[in-house]
């Protein structure tokens, strides 16, 4: 749907301000009940949920224009979706489908975030997102003794992405995904240079060709490998594998798992092992893209009619997307199995936790912002006597470690490999 | 329209260029709120000329001195849900937008009151109150608004007002950046004080504070208020959970909290339903009361969801369907065993009496956990199923006897929008009687009555309109029982005229309140949409009557 | 002549200016000078009265409305300039309806306690009273004084149990507060079950807010509508008695918080011997034997389970005072818990209970919170001291109000009016007890003559803007000038 088709969404923000929080239900202390970053950073109700749906009626309306104002509020946002899920508490109505349009409207229109040019040309010519050379992009799994699938073939491909690739700090988590899946007797390999950009982030920026164009790319490298399954560390990966491109209507062929699920799936069978204790109290953040955001695509094409005098309802049903159906337990259970480990849920979770501050172009854009963002994830986490901060997704540690050497706050930043690594 | 540089410069002065814009595309995240449609003929009320963050009470008094050199509106608001909170009369007007001010700055438990800035929601307070074994009250409008909005600025009505009062009868202290820039502590605190009592010496400022309902920001900024508080017995935190895969609206608790009991009593009929709950509400035993509103089901995930469960319950059977207009939900908090047994003993005394039995469907323990959030907590607002409501169209307050008249005589009138399709209906031909309490009935009870339609469909939008103009003519079937609306909802007074149509039916009041908004705001700086203006504009007549102007006209 | 019209207006036998009646309204028992008013008129409806007050107007007269019958104490009756005329409503005693489903009556201004109740019980219905009123107090009076009632639990607003009035602006228009305003008659009103019982002002002002409280400077009410409560099947009624305050206070604190109980308030000995003696010999023998403080609760059984709602309440109640390791008992040597609750639902019998020790009392009452009334007993004690006026003739009385979000606090300073040491002492004390009272953070929200100016001086806001609401409702400010700020 392009951007004027969601009139009906905008005429019905009815303004009620929930995108802001977090469902009230789920409040449990006062200092962590808000929702969006975007607004508890900005404060102007534009930077909310319910103020993209009044842009973008405006704009439809004529009253205003695309200028640097609303490329700011458009683009000061994480994609992050935690106003969606409120919002849809309420509302049949879909804000983060509606900014996602609203950014493909910009680019489409040359309105363009000078930062995320940078990163978008360095897309184009190095296939990553992270502005490096392209035949750099295995050297995270130097020395590592996996099947390099240009050459060789296995049943599955681990999936490092963009970040995991190119940031040099990171590398001991992603060889250590690869490592644990390969010792537990997985036939896996990787695609090394080949491996190319998902197209998710680009596509959260607005550069909907980029997706595209990636998707079509995966597809054909894939099938080409010959692989069945796809296993990859980042969250951000796995919803544009599992969720974007099945959106765009292409279908990717393979099963797609985050290493979350795959790990599980091997600690079930037994080949995976837990044999040491790790004596800490971790709480875990769930990452946007595993969670909410990576809840499967609903297709749905439909009418909408009335039924008792005025209910708009729809035919067929129209099933939104609500959060429900991320990845929220699995995480959890491998954490609880790990001996010695304890841990402690913080206010905000699953459906409505508090994003990294990494997404939707913000750490390219707007770094303070997002470092800003994940200084409040951290704030959280100590406030629940967290010693440590573990997700599964390399874009949340890295922001998260930023935003700890920023603050000076000592707590650590694991991802989820790392504590199973440390346990095994 | 733009201030000109020297105004724009003046309140940048005061709140420093971050807290201040009027840049266009922010503009119009201001003025569209539901409701617009109803009043203004489009989303967009009056483009504001700048919108202001103001930090403090100085800020505030500081700025508004500004607007009266310089004769710019001003209004404020808090969360900012409701039209009347947003419109403006013309476009030479400013928004306070209050985020900012969000302390609370005062839990005092012993004496039971709270002193809060103007963006503490009334969920946040409630949260933080049931810490010290206090309770806030459970306002109708949804949980972002504002403590200070509901207590001082609009309506302030209560679900749980069988037992925490409500429209302004809890204010113990108000601080009130007046029209022209000065501050007003009323009572104590104006002495610098605690703020214990907002009444005196003399006579209570109270009662040109507000009514029925507040100024809707007509009449200056409160920017500070000190409410009393009421015993919670529950739990001092709460959890609300769902299972995995669940839709988050069914996060409920898993059962009513210790300290609470909850009882949905199902009657016969109409009139044994209401007797009953007379008897209930006089037994000075409840904490909450609803009517045919028991809350008991799960919050549907959306309106498919809903409509896909209602067709379930009508194919059950008439039966059922009359269970609801029929059903009450008596919420009974107790602080020892011995208060416990009393008032459940009422409860089933009082039942009995009426011949009403308590359904397994309404009864069983996740479902009176539903019941019980919806009514202790304030929840969302559901404007969901047609996209807009009507809100308690003439809702006076009254002895349940007069209001069963009015609901009856309202119903009949709404029956026939519903019949031809303009409002939602439930088709099953029941009439819903519903009344909130208040004090025990001791001040009698608010009449409740909606009607829900679609604004973007022209047919229904006519048809609400037709529907409240009937209802709020003077000349018609209605004008005995009270000032429809009070000043709270379809208060706008430049589109429907209440002031100037009913004033002269009741006692000429709005004449009085005319010469109250002249002496406080000498130099109509304070936007009067949802308030009085000095003076009447022109307006289109019938005779006397003056006829509604809706749609969007600008007021210089 | 003034008199003329006036009788043109009244009737000739309701104008009175005899000398001894125009000495008898020139004072009363507070220490404000005495003012001689120049006659009285006594109107028998609400189109007298406006008609009276549009003559003011006319005239520029300054009028002062009474309602109850003397004695009075606290200088709003007394004319505080010249050439004024009392309006004494006194003679207006209908008590127009009694409503005991929504337990709600209406009565003119002269209607007393006595005569109310006597009404009210035939219906099943009781009156929310101030504690032992003097006979001839009126009930309108007491409400828009905003005397506070013992019911704490039953008092949600400071202006309960007022409801609805009709009351007559200094303008001289009529109108009708809350609910009973309308296009039509009460009795019209009725036929359709509205029986102006709902407070709420019109839209965005509460007209009976700004009467309350007013002594009769913004209108001239002429019918109210008041809350009443049920009249108990059954009731009990505990003495709590303690050689200290504080204990008590912690005790009201757990009755306010759950609204347990009804009548709730504590006296110190002297009070409780002046509400129970009936001579000054009484009254001491009574004051040495009692215990310094004394808290009273009252368990009224009405409703579905009259006597399980009074067990239960006592049960509690005597958990939450074993809490505070407090002995609450039926009876303690001087007094029974009975017969202060039979003091409760009538007026003080004769004499009035103030003027049984020594015939003069004056009070000085403010509002505070519970917690701070020890630092004030402590206050007023060493003012007595200091002004040699014997501690052990000051009563106090507290009163939880607002549902025990504050209390009113009184200290009654008793003397003989007689002897101009005591006299003089008394009047000292209350000079300097306002001042130091004000300064400690008590609260005159009823700003009497001998602390009004103080009062006014801590409420400067508040004092402007009631003067410019004078000047809408009372422009010629011909309604009891001189009081409050006017």
């Amino acid at each position: 749907m392009a951007w004027q088709d969601y009139v009906h969404d905008m005429q019905r923000c009815t303004r009620c301000s929930y995108c802001k929080w977090i469902p009230y239900r789920y409040m449990r202390n006062i200092d962590f009940m808000e929702g969006c970053p975007s607004i508890a950073r900005y404060n102007w109700h534009a930077y909310a949920a319910s103020g993209k749906f009044n842009m973008a009626y405006s704009l439809l309306q004529g009253r205003i224009e695309i200028d640097d104002t609303f490329l700011d509020v458009l683009y000061k946002c994480c994609m992050d979706g935690s106003c969606d899920v409120s919002c849809k508490v309420q509302q049949d109505i879909e804000p983060l489908q509606l900014m996602q349009e609203l950014r493909i409207k910009c680019v489409e229109d040359g309105q363009l975030v000078p930062a995320h040019m940078v990163v978008i040309e360095g897309l184009r010519k190095e296939d990553n997102m992270m502005q490096s050379p392209k035949d750099e992009r295995a050297k995270w799994a130097e020395g590592l003794d996996v099947k390099d699938l240009t050459s060789e073939s296995a049943e599955v491909v681990y999936h490092a992405g963009c970040r995991y690739s190119f940031d040099e700090e990171l590398w001991p988590v992603a060889r250590a995904g690869l490592t644990l899946l390969r010792d537990a007797g997985v036939d896996i390999g990787i695609m090394g240079v080949e491996e190319a950009c998902c197209g998710g982030r680009a596509y959260e920026l607005g550069y909907a060709g980029e997706l595209t164009k990636y998707a079509e790319h995966q597809i054909e490298t894939f099938r080409t490998a010959g692989v069945k399954t796809l296993v990859t560390p980042c969250s951000d990966c796995y919803a544009a594998f599992k969720v974007l491109y099945d959106k765009i209507g292409k279908k990717l062929g393979i099963e797609v798992f985050h290493i979350t699920q795959y790990i599980d799936k091997l600690i079930k069978e037994g080949k995976i092992k837990f044999t040491k204790e790790v004596p800490l109290t971790v709480t875990y953040h769930d990452p946007c893209h595993l969670g909410r955001l990576g809840e499967p695509w609903v297709h749905w094409q439909g009418k909408e009619y009335k039924v008792m005098g005025q209910m708009i309802v729809h035919d067929p049903p129209k099933k939104y997307r609500r959060g429900a159906n991320g990845v929220y337990e699995t995480p959890r259970d491998i954490l609880k199995s790990i001996p010695g480990l304890k841990l402690v849920e913080m206010y905000r979770i699953k459906e409505y936790a508090w994003c990294c501050g990494a997404g939707g172009g913000v750490i390219d854009a707007y770094p303070d912002f997002a470092v800003w963002t994940g200084a409040e994830r951290l704030r959280e986490a100590n406030a629940v006597g967290a010693e440590a901060i573990v997700s599964a997704c390399p874009w949340c540690k890295r922001n998260f470690l930023d935003a700890a050497r920023e603050t000076g706050d000592k707590i650590e930043v694991y991802d989820i490999i790392e504590l199973v690594q440390k346990a095994v | 329209m733009k201030l000109a540089k020297e105004e724009y410069q003046a309140l940048e002065d005061i709140v420093g260029p971050e807290y201040i814009t009027q840049e266009p595309v922010i503009m119009d995240t201001y003025n569209q709120v539901w409701g617009n449609k109803f009043f203004f003929d489009e989303k967009h009320s009056v483009r504001p000329a700048a919108v202001l963050l103001p930090a403090n009470t100085g800020e505030i008094s500081a700025v508004v001195k500004v607007c009266n050199k310089y004769g710019i509106l001003f209004k404020a608001f808090s969360s900012g849900f409701e039209y009347l909170s947003l419109s403006l009369v013309n476009e030479k007007g400013i928004l306070f937008d209050l985020r900012r001010m969000n302390r609370v700055i005062e839990i005092d438990a012993k004496n039971m009151r709270a002193v809060v800035e103007p963006y503490i929601s009334v969920y946040r307070l409630q949260f933080e109150a049931a810490r010290y074994g206090l309770y806030s009250g459970r306002i109708g409008v949804g949980y972002s608004a504002g403590v200070v909005a509901t207590e001082c600025c609009h309506h302030g009505c209560q679900h749980s007002m069988v037992f925490t009062s409500g429209y302004g009868r809890n204010i113990l202290g108000v601080e009130w950046v007046l029209p022209t820039g000065e501050v007003l502590n009323m009572g104590t605190g104006d002495g610098g004080g605690d703020l214990f009592s907002a009444d005196g010496p003399g006579f209570s400022l109270r009662g040109i504070l507000r009514g029925r309902t507040g100024a809707n920001g007509g009449h200056g900024v409160i920017t500070k208020v000190s409410v009393k508080l009421y015993p919670w017995y529950g739990p001092p935190e709460w959890e609300q959970t769902k299972q995995p895969g669940e839709p988050p609206s069914f996060g409920q608790l898993d059962k009513v909290p210790d300290g609470y009991k909850v009882f949905v009593p199902t009657f016969n009929n109409l009139d044994d339903t209401l007797d009953a709950s007379e008897e209930l509400c006089r037994a000075e035993i409840l904490c909450g009361f609803g009517i045919a509103i028991t809350g008991t089901a799960p919050f549907s995930e959306g309106n498919d969801e809903e409509w896909a469960m209602m067709q379930k319950a009508l194919n059950a059977g008439p039966r059922d369907v009359g269970s609801i207009p029929n059903s009450v939900v008596a919420v009974i908090g107790y602080q020892s065993l011995g208060e416990l047994e009393y008032r459940e003993k009422c409860v089933k005394a009082i039942t009995e009496k009426w011949c009403g039995r308590f359904l397994p469907g309404f009864n069983e323990p996740r479902a009176l956990a539903r019941a019980f959030a919806d009514m202790m907590w304030s929840n969302g607002v559901n404007l969901r199923a047609t996209g807009d409501f009507l809100p308690s169209s003439s809702s006076p307050d009254g002895s349940p006897a007069m209001l069963k008249k009015l609901a009856l005589q309202e119903a009949e009138i709404k029956d026939r929008y519903e019949q031809s399709g303009a409002f939602l209906t439930f088709g099953s031909g029941l009439r819903m009687v519903s009344w909130r309490p208040e004090e025990h009935l001791s001040t009698g009870a608010q009449g409740i009555s909606t009607a829900q339609y679609d604004p973007w469909n022209p047919a229904s939008l006519e048809a609400a309109r037709d529907f409240i103009n009937e209802i709020f003519d003077p000349r018609g079937e209605f004008n005995r029982y009270g000032i429809p609306s009070r000043g709270g909802c379809l208060q706008i007074e430049p589109v429907t005229h209440i002031h100037q149509n009913w004033g002269p039916l009741y006692d000429n009041y709005d004449k009085w309140l005319m010469k109250i908004k002249k002496m406080l705001d000498p130099n109509t700086v304070g936007d009067w949409t949802a308030y009085i203006p000095p003076e009447y504009p022109d307006y289109a007549k019938e005779g006397n009557y003056v006829l509604p102007s809706y749609g969007k006209e600008e007021k210089r | 002549m003034a008199e003329r019209e006036l009788e043109n207006i009244v009737g000739r036998n309701n104008v009175l200016n005899g000398p001894g009646v125009l000495e008898e309204y020139s004072r009363d028992f507070s220490f404000v000078p005495p003012i001689k008013p120049r006659c009285i008129v006594k109107p028998a409806n609400v189109d007298e009265v406006q008609k009276i007050v549009q003559w003011a107007n006319d005239t520029l007269t300054p009028i002062v409305p009474v309602s109850s019958g003397s004695p009075h104490f606290r200088g709003d009756t007394v004319p505080a300039v010249d050439g004024s005329v009392i309006v004494d409503l006194s003679g207006m005693k209908k008590i127009i309806r009694v409503d005991p489903r929504n337990k709600v009556a209406m009565v003119e201004p002269g209607v007393t306690f006595n005569e109310l109740q006597s009404e009210l019980a035939k219906e099943g219905l009781s009156a929310y009273m101030p504690l032992a009123p003097r006979s001839s107090k009126s009930v309108i009076g007491s409400m828009l004084e905003r005397e506070p009632i013992t019911i704490p639990s039953h008092h949600w607003d400071s202006t309960d149990p007022l409801l609805c009035a009709e009351v007559v602006f200094g303008t001289g228009d009529k109108f009708r507060t809350g609910e009973a305003s309308g296009p039509d008659t009460v009795e019209e009103q009725w036929e359709m079950d509205r029986v102006q019982l709902n407070p709420f002002g019109h839209s965005h002002i509460d007209f009976q807010r700004l009467i309350a409280g007013a002594q009769g400077t913004i209108g001239i009410v002429t019918w109210a509508t008041l809350k009443c409560s049920y009249l108990s099947k059954l009731n009990r009624a505990l003495l709590v008695p303690s050689q200290n305050i504080e204990p008590l206070i912690e005790l009201t604190y757990q009755l306010v918080k759950f609204r347990l109980g009804g009548s709730l308030f504590i006296l110190n000995k002297l009070n409780l011997a002046c509400l129970l003696g009936r001579s000054p010999r009484e009254i001491q023998e009574l004051r040495d034997t009692l215990p310094p403080w004394i808290l009273f609760t009252s368990f009224e059984g009405y409703g579905v389970l009259p006597e399980e709602k009074v067990a239960y309440e006592e049960g509690d109640f005597r958990d939450m005072a074993r809490l505070c390791r407090l002995k609450p008992e039926t009876a303690i040597p001087g007094a029974s818990a009975e017969d202060v609750l039979r003091l409760l639902s009538r007026p003080s019998p004769e004499p009035y209970w103030k003027t049984r020790f020594k015939g003069g009392c004056h009070d000085i009452f403010f509002l505070t919170t519970l917690d701070k009334t020890p630092d004030f007993i402590i206050a007023m004690s060493d003012l007595a001291k200091l002004h040699e006026y014997p501690v052990e003739d000051t009563g106090v009385y507290i009163q939880p109000i607002v549902q025990g979000t504050s209390c009113h606090c009184e200290f009654n300073l008793y003397y003989d009016p007689n002897n101009p040491a005591e006299v003089d002492a008394a009047r000292q004390i209350v000079s300097a007890g306002s001042e130091e009272i004000a300064k400690m953070g008590g609260f005159f929200s009823r700003p009497y003559g001998a602390w009004k100016d103080t009062a006014y001086r801590h409420a400067a806001g508040t004092l402007t803007m009631q003067k410019k609401i004078k000047k809408i409702f009372d422009p010629n400010e011909i309604l009891n000038p001189g009081k409050l700020c006017f």
